[in-house]
């Protein structure tokens, strides 16, 4: 028997259910009208203010004693900030300085520190991006202690604004981070070296590359094609020599250019990691002439297609080697893959 | 008797509260990874400054009879905004000019290339490169079904990974850049997908959306009620948990040498895209292996919706049986454990395999009760109204998330429409939908072999 309360608890339970749904949907739909409705006016305001703002700012950066800024309050200092960026963004060697003292010369670069602070992620960003666009030295200490927290978008924000302020003393302070931080990724550290330029990033490098972490070293040899090549390239191609890291060596590889090295890259034709040993055939077709045929043929018969690929590449760039030469190896291959990858090779040669 | 009737009732009851609270809850974990989206966007502004490290991608364009669509597609993904990509277009055996509209338009010539077979597929005919886009080349091969195609394309790219994608798909142009920023933030990605939203009533020009609009057409209105709340944030909620078991086969990123591991696609089925994904899980578990799949919830990627019933009511079928035989087929990530193992795929077996099955049941169950007087009208309309109410809640919490972040629908009559067509949903809908996919669960269940074009 069935207890007479049960169907009147079963449609209690329903009815509540119901209501209950029905009162969160009223709620949610309320804030969105709520949200739409702050969303539009501050789309409004924003609309008046920008076209001004953005006046402003090119007219500082063409002809900064004209530039006049009607003060920014508190509510619009984040939304000014982010246009400044991304006017700053795109702005010439010459045009960047007078953009940055047009903040200075109305005290926001100060408004910025204080943002710094902030909880909210949206305006700290914008703060940490903008402090290190200006440069601002005094943003130091609270910019490194930001970079050494654990989320990685304001830690990278961070060590991105240090590395804008003072290249090599970022690079010496945030060094061990930069080759152990995963959450960092390699393209956004590539990034923001490859924006520094080769000169700013050369000395730090070399000093990072110097103290050789046992741990990150892939990630350092990655990183110093952002240096003047003539000053990495005797570093890493040293570690050809002393480092059993299969991603280090081939890294160091991409370095070889020259004949003196060719002990080391015919060692790492035949690694037993086959990226080793297709690295090594391109550094061969580099820097190798006819002497390196026989492994280079050795090669063209690997079991990975990359290394074959590389292997027939290498034989078509190499030097000393005519097209009739060519031409007979291919016909002579009696490896079929061998034979067709010195095919593709050849016909890929004029699309070059 | 009436314990048994007692117990069924409490059964659907039951399932409905908790086949709606699932998704609230994906929502709601959804809900802070929007937020801090929101938030980091300022710096998205900025000028993009490429690194050289952004890997380079191999897009795969499985074409089968495309002879009007071809080449446009072609040319859109052409211009796409990515360092480094190449264009695979894979001809699956057409039977149409497909291959002479690419040969027109991309200057195509046959090209003596070292075939790299490592994944199983039907013959290869003649590869081609074109000569006006260095970075284009055309697979002509037998016809073996998208599946196949797809595994001919990944046995010809070059690039570390590959993104398999639909032709009628239209992709922004920072598609590429933004699906592929997991690979980049968290090397142990395997794949990622992209958030695929309805074009339906949108401007494409171009090959580019660029007016973002809604649809007259109600049937593909209630489409985008619907992937706003089934798949959109859902896919970014089970994202958190590393336990997306779904990439749509319209726009997916994977490590190419994952894929290659676990054996490519599998053909014969419907749900390819699926099976591939829910494999890396159970492969990559079985090994050990930290690794990790990504939604990208930006709305990066659009497809038309079908607007007549007989094809929306195949898609379903296909979908449904696709999902089944997914499920079925990697069992094993169930024994694997982990949020996907204990979680994802107990949630998707009851509730998107079985579900349907159940809710029909519910209705006609209640009914049945109803019309022989076993109950009286007010517990029927009360159940009723609990599985509107549920459903209706659950669409208007997906609506406050497309508020949070992305604002497709600026205007105060889109969401209206949009409310409005949350509510029509519930009524009848739905219900049409659930009785597809059990047929689509029937047609698995019988073995009906599933179309793979």
């Amino acid at each position: 028997m069935v207890p007479a309360a049960a169907p009147d608890l079963e449609l209690t339970v329903a009815v509540t259910l119901t209501a209950g749904a029905l009162a969160a949907s009223v709620l949610l739909l309320a804030t969105i009208a709520a949200l739409r409705l702050e969303r539009r006016w501050r789309l409004w305001r924003l609309g008046h203010r920008e076209p001004a703002w953005l006046e402003v700012l090119h007219r500082a950066a063409t002809e900064p004693a004209a530039a006049r800024l009607a003060p920014i309050g508190a509510f619009d200092l984040p939304a000014f900030l982010r246009l400044w960026n991304r006017v700053y963004g795109s702005a010439s060697e010459e045009e960047a300085p007078r953009l940055a003292q047009l903040l200075r010369g109305h005290g926001l670069h100060d408004r910025a520190l204080r943002m710094l602070g902030r909880r909210t992620l949206g305006p700290r960003l914008i703060a940490i991006t903008t402090l290190g666009h200006l440069r601002e030295e005094r943003a130091w200490a609270a910019l490194e202690d930001i970079a050494r927290q654990a989320g990685p978008v304001v830690s990278f924000a961070a060590a991105r604004a240090l590395l804008r302020i003072d290249a090599r003393r970022a690079l010496e302070s945030l060094g061990p981070a930069i080759a152990h931080r995963e959450d960092w990724p390699l393209a956004r550290l590539g990034s923001v070296l490859h924006e520094l330029g080769p000169t700013v990033v050369t000395p730090a490098l070399l000093t990072l590359m110097a103290s050789r972490p046992r741990e990150g070293l892939e990630r350092i040899v990655k990183l110093a094609r952002f240096g003047q090549r003539s000053r990495v390239a005797p570093v890493v191609r040293g570690w050809l020599s002393s480092s059993e890291d299969p991603l280090v060596i081939v890294a160091s590889l991409d370095y070889v250019e020259q004949a003196e090295d060719l002990p080391w890259v015919r060692s790492a034709a035949r690694h037993d990691d086959w990226r080793v040993r297709m690295a090594g055939a391109r550094a061969l077709g580099r820097a190798g002439d006819r002497g390196e045929l026989e492994l280079l043929l050795d090669l063209l018969r690997d079991p990975v297609w990359w290394v074959r690929y590389h292997a027939a590449q290498a034989l078509v760039r190499l030097q000393g080697l005519t097209e009739e030469e060519l031409e007979a190896l291919r016909h002579g291959a009696r490896d079929a893959y061998a034979a067709d990858m010195l095919a593709q090779a050849l016909a890929e040669r004029p699309r070059r | 008797m009436s314990i048994l009737v007692a117990c069924v009732e409490w059964f659907f009851l039951l399932y409905f509260v908790l086949a709606n609270l699932g998704p609230l809850a994906l929502n709601l974990l959804a809900m802070p990874a929007l937020i801090r989206r929101t938030a980091v966007r300022p710096l998205e502004d900025l000028p993009p400054v490429h690194s050289g490290f952004e890997p380079p991608v191999s897009l795969l364009v499985a074409a089968h009879d495309e002879e009007g669509t071809i080449a446009g597609a072609v040319r859109s993904l052409l211009g796409l905004d990515y360092p480094q990509f190449e264009v695979i277009v894979v001809n699956d055996g057409s039977a149409d000019g497909t291959l002479a509209a690419l040969q027109e338009a991309f200057a195509l010539e046959a090209f003596p290339e070292a075939h790299w077979r490592r994944l199983d597929a039907q013959p290869v005919r003649t590869l081609y490169h074109s000569r006006s886009h260095a970075n284009l080349r055309v697979v002509d091969k037998e016809h073996g079904g998208k599946a196949d195609a797809l595994n001919a394309g990944i046995n010809a790219s070059r690039y570390p990974l590959f993104c398999a994608m639909d032709p009628y798909a239209v992709l922004s142009r920072d598609s590429l850049r933004r699906v592929v920023e997991p690979f980049l933030d968290d090397p142990a990605t395997v794949a990622a997908g992209g958030t695929v939203r309805i074009a339906n009533g949108c401007t494409v020009s171009d090959g580019q959306v660029v007016r973002v609009a809604l649809p007259a057409h109600p049937l593909a209105l209630l489409q985008i009620v619907e992937a706003l709340r089934a798949s959109v944030f859902a896919g970014l909620g089970w994202a958190t948990m590393n336990a997306v078991l779904v990439i749509s086969g319209a726009f997916g990123v994977f490590r190419k040498d994952r894929v290659v591991e676990a054996g490519g696609y599998r053909t014969g089925t419907a749900g390819a895209d699926m099976e591939l994904v829910a494999r890396l899980h159970r492969v990559l578990r079985a090994k050990g292996e930290r690794y990790s799949v990504h939604f990208v919830p930006d709305p990066v990627c659009w497809i038309e919706a079908p607007e007549s019933l007989a094809a929306l009511k195949a898609q379903r079928i296909g979908w449904q049986r696709g999902l089944c035989e997914a499920l079925e087929r990697n069992r094993a990530i169930f024994r694997g454990g982990g949020t996907v193992g204990w979680l994802a795929y107990p949630y998707f077996v009851v509730f998107e395999c079985y579900g349907p099955l159940i809710e029909l049941a519910a209705y006609a169950f209640m009914a049945a009760l109803w019309i022989t007087g076993q109950i009286s009208g007010t517990p029927f309309v009360a159940f009723l109204a609990l599985a509107f109410s549920l459903g209706f809640l659950l669409s208007v919490s997906t609506l406050l998330l497309e508020e949070l972040s992305f604002h497709l629908y600026p205007r105060f009559s889109q969401v209206g429409v949009l409310v409005a067509t949350a509510i029509a949903e519930n009524l009848g809908y739905r219900q049409m939908v659930a009785l597809w996919r059990v047929l689509g669960l029937v047609q698995w269940l019988r073995g009906t072999r599933a179309p793979d074009r």
